[in-house]
């Protein structure tokens, strides 16, 4: 019998309460409350999420993305700023403890998005680990990734890009030279790639979220059983919604 | 006086330092470490940032002082090392 998981599906949530479901999921796992948690989701509005350590204006261009009705929202991961457009998401969310998860951050993150390689393989599409954070198929990136411990648990979260828009991306996205804007947007397009791009099909959540399923189910030999948020994790996520992720104080604070 | 920078560490990730300085002692005033690294407790960036406050902006100093708390308050970089860290600070004046 293999031992078995938790699996959330929580499609077109907002950035604030995506962000709070992964905080509250922590907690619980921590307390012992649920196992190991995977989780599938997506963004509903758009939104930017900004590394934890990213300066929010110096990013985001705040008045586009509230002309075009996108969100914007903190991680408490580090990393980059993602415009989460058509992307699939996942999260897993598991005590540092475990033999699965390497002590060393680094060795760890090539770990996790070892699931998501297998999960793509699924899909039809090679990829490789590209460290730092990266996965990249054919050279472009095709996921990103970022990773925070706390009270020894483990959060890590990233995208799987579906379809991808990258003069809409950079209509939101400061630059740091307007002049090469030009050029940085050319040079990204040559960069990054998508499940859309490379398949020349759309393929459904529900479909990504089966292969990367299977994916988690093969990387650490378990099996992913579908549940619910607790009543407990719904309390802490309305919560940290309202306390952190929507405030002013937590998306200003650099 | 204020000045900014903007510095990808080599192998690294890219760094933007936001700094206040007093022009007669020459020493940080003010300093936000801002970038696309990760730094492992996260909010030990905040304890980074108060600690580096009065540390003349010399490379030899800066550098030791950086370390220091690096070591006190256990902070683990990826993407960002004490020696990109300084260079940083110090393009704030280039």
């Amino acid at each position: 019998m293999k031992e078995k998981w938790r699996m959330l599906l929580t499609e077109n949530n907002s950035a604030y309460t995506n962000m709070a479901i992964d905080r509250a999921v922590m907690i619980t796992n921590k307390e012992k409350k649920v196992p190991p948690t995977v989780r599938f989701y997506t963004w509903a509005p758009p939104a930017i999420s900004i590394g934890y350590f990213q300066s929010l204006e110096e990013e985001i261009d705040l008045t586009i993305c509230k002309k075009l009705g996108i969100d914007y929202v903190r991680r408490i991961t580090g990393g980059g700023a993602v415009f989460h457009d058509k992307e699939l998401t996942y999260s897993i969310v598991i005590p540092e403890s475990r033999p699965e998860i390497p002590k060393k951050i680094i060795d760890s993150y090539g770990r996790i998005c070892g699931a998501i390689i297998k999960g793509l393989s699924n899909l039809g599409i090679e990829s490789q680990y590209a460290p730092i954070n990266d996965i990249i198929s054919n050279g472009k990136k095709i996921s990103g990734n970022a990773q925070t411990r706390k009270e020894r648990t483990v959060l890590q979260h990233g995208t799987v890009l579906m379809d991808v828009d990258v003069d809409k991306m950079f209509s939101v996205l400061k630059v740091p030279n307007e002049k090469i804007k030009d050029k940085l947007i050319k040079d990204v397009k040559q960069r990054v790639t998508s499940v859309k791009n490379i398949l020349n099909e759309d393929i459904t959540f529900l479909k990504a979220a089966d292969a990367m399923k299977l994916g988690f189910e093969n990387e650490f030999d378990i099996e992913l059983v579908k549940e619910k948020l607790t009543d407990e994790e719904i309390k802490l996520t309305e919560k940290f919604e309202k306390q952190i992720f929507s405030s002013k104080d937590w998306n200003h604070k650099r | 006086m204020q000045s900014k920078s903007t510095y990808k560490i080599p192998n690294g990730k890219l760094l933007k330092v936001f700094l206040e300085f007093d022009e007669n002692k020459k020493s940080i005033k003010n300093i936000k470490i801002t970038g696309d690294f990760f730094a492992y407790p996260e909010e030990a960036i905040e304890s980074l940032e108060n600690e580096l406050k009065d540390t003349p902006l010399k490379k030899s100093n800066l550098f030791v002082k950086i370390n220091e708390i690096i070591k006190k308050n256990k902070i683990e970089f990826i993407g960002l090392n004490a020696e990109g860290l300084t260079e940083g600070i110090l393009r704030c004046f280039k």
